[in-house]
């Protein structure tokens, strides 16, 4: 006569006022790595365009990546989250793609631009809509982070549109491909 | 306020039959004023907690839950604590979880709750230990932070922490063996590694740790590798004290302070010689 009731082997980690870990651990993981790749985006762009006349719009671009990883990675020690695995692949894919898109020249990193910040902007989106369904008042601070980052991500977005990214030839076969890698880089990031 | 998880019946089914089964074990009648105990109302599960005055009452008034009615999960938490006192003895087996639960006053069946092989037993016993570290290093962290202690240099505050946690494998060190063999049932993998990477993680958070690249899981690897093979060299440890595992253990966190050291020194070596190599073809090509 079992009674094979499941023992609840608590983890040492209490939960945080209510707040669900499993949520916020995916979240600040998924976001985390999308900021390291963001990163590693324009640092291969500068690479091959750094001195080119858009240098400085890149650069400018950049630096706001850079405070975004700054903000997510004291999330991450705060929350205690575990990062992605995948981290050194993001980093090298990261930056071969944004030298790749540079090496098709000015278009085609403002092309690259374009379709990376759509997949960020719509991918904060998904997460407010998430957090707001779950509970605003519990997730106040992260939605206010994450919705200021969705505002820069989206100029970022208009910018790349301001200089000629859809005049990239292939632009539309480009930015699918893109937008399909990060989709994919989402998924594996919340997960491993 | 009630906070139950599981369906209230069962419980009281399970936890009735077995008091019936115990009445020429039972210390105190069963109490039909249940109402003293309206202000401890159970609220998930309170490790620490030992029952106090009469034995909360189970069977209420025509089979009606109390207030105070203790869930199932509480119930085995309070077996398994009270079995541990058997396992020197027994092993980390059923007679101990039998023992237990006599001491308890219930029915040796109520061992019948668990699987024969003693798996909750340690699982139960792991979760403990992980949970009293916890609370030594965060006691141990509100004094750095009062002030009132030194922080330690991180190879010293790794090797206490692993040694304390060992150290309360001791008075089970005899039968120790039988519950790493239990841990490593495939059965029991998930909760087991659950277990044992919390531990470490803890471990690592209390020391300070606030890596958010690849170095997380380096740091956590490493540490692992050395609780376990530091474990192990325990439990074949015949010295006073266990002098010969704590030196085991200092030489194992040494030799990885200084792994970690050289890697960081080959790093900068290997971007100098990078430097070095672009400055000269700089050189070659202004020639």
């Amino acid at each position: 006569p079992r009674g094979g009731a499941s023992l609840r082997l608590c983890s040492t980690r209490g939960a945080q006022e209510g707040i669900s870990k499993p949520v916020i651990d995916r979240i600040i993981r998924v976001d985390h790595a999308g900021e390291y790749g963001a990163n590693r985006i324009y640092a291969g762009q500068m690479a091959v365009l750094g001195r080119s006349s858009v240098g400085p719009v890149i650069q400018q671009m950049w630096n706001q990546e850079k405070v975004h990883l700054k903000k997510f990675n004291e999330l991450m020690v705060a929350y205690r989250v575990r990062p992605t695995v995948l981290l050194p692949f993001w980093n090298v894919a990261g930056f071969v793609l944004g030298a790749g898109s540079a090496l098709l020249g000015k278009k085609g990193a403002m092309a690259c631009t374009v379709a990376v910040e759509e997949s960020i902007s719509e991918h904060y989106n998904n997460q407010i809509r998430t957090l707001i369904e779950e509970d605003p008042e519990k997730y106040k601070e992260l939605l206010q982070v994450i919705k200021q980052f969705r505002d820069e991500e989206q100029e970022h977005h208009d910018i790349g549109l301001e200089h000629d990214a859809e005049a990239t030839p292939a632009y539309s076969v480009l930015k699918t491909a893109i937008q399909l890698g990060c989709k994919a880089a989402i998924f594996l990031s919340e997960r491993i | 306020v009630r906070s139950q998880q599981y369906p209230p019946v069962r419980a009281l089914q399970a936890s009735a039959v077995l008091r019936r089964a115990s009445d020429e074990h039972k210390k105190e009648p069963l109490t039909s004023s249940s109402q003293q105990h309206f202000d401890s109302p159970p609220a998930g599960h309170q490790p620490e907690q030992e029952p106090q005055g009469p034995h909360p009452s189970y069977t209420g008034q025509g089979g009606q839950e109390s207030e105070d009615y203790e869930s199932e999960e509480q119930l085995q938490h309070r077996i398994l604590t009270a079995a541990l006192e058997f396992v020197p003895e027994h092993g980390w087996t059923a007679e101990a979880i039998a023992e237990g639960a006599k001491t308890l006053g219930l029915s040796v069946a109520a061992a019948g709750m668990f699987h024969s092989d003693g798996s909750e037993l340690v699982l139960h016993f792991v979760s403990e230990c992980n949970t009293k570290l916890s609370k030594l290093l965060e006691k141990e962290q509100k004094l750095v932070q009062l002030g009132e202690a030194e922080k330690k240099p991180l190879d010293e505050f790794l090797r206490d922490a692993v040694e304390a946690r060992l150290r309360m494998l001791i008075p089970y060190i005899e039968k120790w063996p039988q519950a790493l063999s239990v841990l490593l049932l495939p059965r029991n993998i998930p909760s087991s590694l659950n277990l044992l990477t919390s531990m470490i993680d803890d471990i690592w958070h209390y020391a300070g740790d606030q890596s958010t690249d690849f170095n997380w899981y380096t740091r956590r690897a490493v540490l692992t590798g050395i609780y376990n093979t530091t474990e192990l060299v325990m439990m074949q440890d015949s010295s006073p004290g266990f002098e010969d595992t704590w030196r085991f253990l200092e030489n194992r966190v040494a030799d990885a302070m200084t792994m970690s050291k050289t890697a960081s020194q080959v790093q900068s070596t290997g971007e100098a010689v990078v430097q070095g190599l672009m400055g000269a073809a700089v050189t070659v090509s202004n020639l």
